[in-house]
């Protein structure tokens, strides 16, 4: 198994105190996931450097998905599903018992596939539920809300409807909204797990510009099965793959320019390439 | 095959137009036209003959409920064949479906629309002042003049109490185990859901029985309003508890999730994001809860027992009920107490209507925090209502669906392009 992004951790090893503030170093050291007994991911050792951009690239069901959810603790939800290895979110490990599953995952906010906002909250209280499920309290919430929204590339399309119903807006939009919520409660890391698969190219186009501007506060981790778009957005790009009746494992990561442009592995060439998945 | 009209002759001039070719008539292939009907209406009535000479003539059958139902079974047979015969076997099984369900669907409107409109023919015409301020402490039941001395107003404020307390215990009680069911899980659920399925079996009587067994019996409580609300909640709770399991499975899984990474504790879930987008669902849950306590009788005999005087306080000594009043004057041999029935039965029948008028109003509102505010502020000045909150999803719908409808909204044409 080929590691070439491991030269990245002296980045993050210099411990700071967690939860701290500002965009975070994520290192996995040899993850394996199961579910119900059965393995999916094997061995999964990553770096995801402060401020960058990882995108996670691969076939389906090569555990790409599972590794994103392991990274805030989303995995352990499923019925069944175990795990093994470690997870440091700038040096300390999230598995360790030190940090609580909550403080953890508001650490390391989530942005999902489907776009999800609450449909029994408007918009502006959309934005704010994440400090209202914390027990947060801020001193001017329509500002945080503004920015929150600004960030995400949405203001300007919200600013008039903030008590309108989240579920009112289109698919685009609330994927934008999911990502300001996401964004109010400052995460270090965000996770982002297929963001763009139900979106149009506008709205893909929307968010991508999104991840750019965001990148300097949060550390984002995506998964996407769009090539060209991992290749716009990521700074660090890892390539999973599962042979048949076989775990998931990393068969290449390192800069993206490197991914893409000179793979060392044959197979990394051939899936970037659209040879094959 | 319309694609293919190009002929070789235009090659390098722009393509006329193709000959206007004759444009047949439009297929509507569901169509039911005059022809359809008359088949419709000739099976009826072939089928009516049929039926009666068979039934009444040959076999020397009786019954009118016997007729109506083989006339019923006749007819679709008859429609079947004859519309094979005339136009095609799929348009005949087609049309013999949508006949069946619709027949369904009429005869529980027929029924429905039938016992509410007899109850109010009957008793609207009773309704008296008196009913609603006097009790019955001067009930004689020989009176002639019975209806000016008499109201119902202790079984209106019995009724009242004993069902808000019953939906009082019954439906926190009821949406606690829903969540325990559905959010909570774990090993206990199997045997709880059994549980709770088993209680909706159980005949109300029994509930009355026990209750009286355990407390009266036994001298632990005198007779009481509340009481009759310990039977009522059981016989509730299994009723609400499974149609809010039913409203809480159907809030997708995604909003729990996007709640639990935002750094959300499992009861913050349940409470400030499962529970509010299932919240028009539950308040029909607990509607249809309430609405069958308010009928009961049985359970009451036991419990409240009845009282002809106003009773205020549903702790202390036996307290009155709608149904126990409507079972005493129904049994009674004079016309005037059965129109009182009727009377009683129409303020029952109303006031059930009431409630699920008043959980709807409350349900609609979409907002949990400030919800009864903004209701309050918007029946007060309705020019609130239309500065731009006005929820534009049909929240108030059947059981079960209206989170679904909300999430689903298509998307909007307005949003913007990219510059």
């Amino acid at each position: 198994m080929t590691l070439t992004a491991t030269n990245d951790r002296n980045t993050v090893s210099d411990v700071q105190p967690t939860p701290g503030t500002g965009a975070a170093g994520l290192v996995a050291r040899e993850v394996c996931a199961w579910f119900s007994g059965r393995l999916v991911l094997e061995g999964v050792t990553l770096a995801m450097p402060r401020s960058t951009v990882t995108a996670l690239i691969g076939p389906s069901g090569c555990g790409k998905s599972t590794f994103l959810r392991i990274l805030n603790r989303m995995h352990e939800l499923v019925p069944g599903a175990q795990l093994a290895g470690s997870v440091e979110l700038d040096g300390t490990d999230i598995y360790a018992g030190r940090l609580r599953a909550t403080d953890t995952r508001r650490n390391i906010g989530m942005v999902f596939q489907k776009p999800n906002p609450f449909p029994a909250m408007s918009i502006y209280d959309n934005v704010l539920s994440g400090l209202k499920f914390s027990r947060i309290s801020v001193s001017d919430r329509d500002a945080l809300v503004e920015v929150s929204l600004t960030k995400a590339g949405l203001w300007n399309e919200v600013k008039n409807r903030m008590r309108e119903l989240g579920g009112a807006l289109s698919g685009g939009q609330q994927q934008r909204l999911c990502i300001a919520r996401a964004l109010a409660v400052e995460p270090r890391v965000l996770l982002m797990d297929e963001p763009c698969s139900a979106l149009d190219p506008t709205s893909t186009a929307r968010i991508e510009q999104t991840i750019a501007d965001i990148a300097d506060e949060v550390t984002v981790v995506i998964v996407t099965h769009n090539m060209q778009q991992a290749q716009r957005v990521s700074d660090v790009c890892a390539f999973f793959l599962a042979a048949e009746n076989e775990p998931g494992r990393i068969i290449e990561a390192g800069p993206t320019d490197v991914i893409f442009g000179s793979p060392t592995d044959e197979r990394t060439s051939d899936y970037v390439h659209g040879r094959f998945g | 095959m319309t694609t293919l009209a190009p002929t070789s002759s235009s090659t390098a001039a722009p393509p006329l137009p193709p000959t206007p070719r004759r444009i047949g008539a439009p297929l509507r292939p569901r169509d039911f036209g005059w022809a359809d009907a008359g088949i419709l209406a000739a099976s009826l009535l072939s089928s009516f003959l049929l039926v009666w000479v068979v039934f009444y003539q040959v076999t020397l059958l009786s019954g009118i409920f016997g007729f109506l139902l083989c006339w019923y079974a006749a007819f679709l047979a008859l429609y079947w064949v004859v519309t094979t015969q005339v136009v095609d076997r799929q348009a005949a099984t087609d049309r013999t479906a949508t006949v069946v369900v619709v027949t369904g669907a009429f005869l529980v409107l027929g029924i429905v629309a039938f016992i509410v409109g007899w109850v109010t023919w009957k008793g609207v015409g009773h309704l008296h002042t008196n009913l609603f301020v006097k009790d019955m402490s001067h009930f004689v039941p020989a009176d002639r003049n019975v209806l000016h001395q008499i109201g119902v107003l202790h079984a209106i404020v019995g009724t009242v109490e004993q069902v808000g307390i019953a939906a009082a215990i019954g439906v926190p009680v009821a949406v606690t185990t829903a969540v325990f069911l559905n959010e909570v899980g774990g090993r206990g659920t199997r045997i709880v859901r059994t549980v709770v399925t088993a209680m909706s079996g159980l005949p109300s009587i029994v509930a009355g029985v026990f209750v009286y067994s355990i407390l009266v019996e036994t001298s632990v409580s005198r007779y009481s309003g509340l009481l009759a609300s310990l039977a009522l909640f059981i016989l509730i709770l299994p009723s609400v508890t499974r149609t809010t399991e039913e409203v809480l499975r159907i809030v997708p899984g995604g909003l729990r999730e996007a709640s639990l990474a935002l750094g959300a504790s499992e009861f913050r879930t349940v409470w400030s994001v499962v529970l509010p987008t299932a919240r028009s669902g539950m308040i029909t849950a607990s509607l249809l809860g309430i609405a069958i306590a308010v009928g009961e009788t049985a359970p009451l005999i036991f419990t409240s027992f009845g009282n002809n005087n106003m009773n205020v306080n549903p702790f202390h000594g036996a307290q009155a009920a709608l149904p126990l009043v409507l079972y005493d004057f129904v049994r009674q041999p004079q016309g005037a107490l059965i129109d009182l029935a009727y009377a009683t039965a129409f303020i029952l029948l109303a006031l059930v209507l009431i409630l699920f008028v008043l959980a709807r109003v409350l349900g609609r509102q979409r907002s949990t925090s400030g919800a009864l505010r903004a209701r309050l502020r918007s029946l007060f000045r309705p020019s609130a209502r239309s500065g731009g909150s006005e929820n534009p999803s049909p929240v108030g719908g059947r059981a079960g669906r209206p989170p679904l409808e909300i999430l689903t909204v298509s998307p909007n044409p307005k949003e913007p392009l990219l510059p």
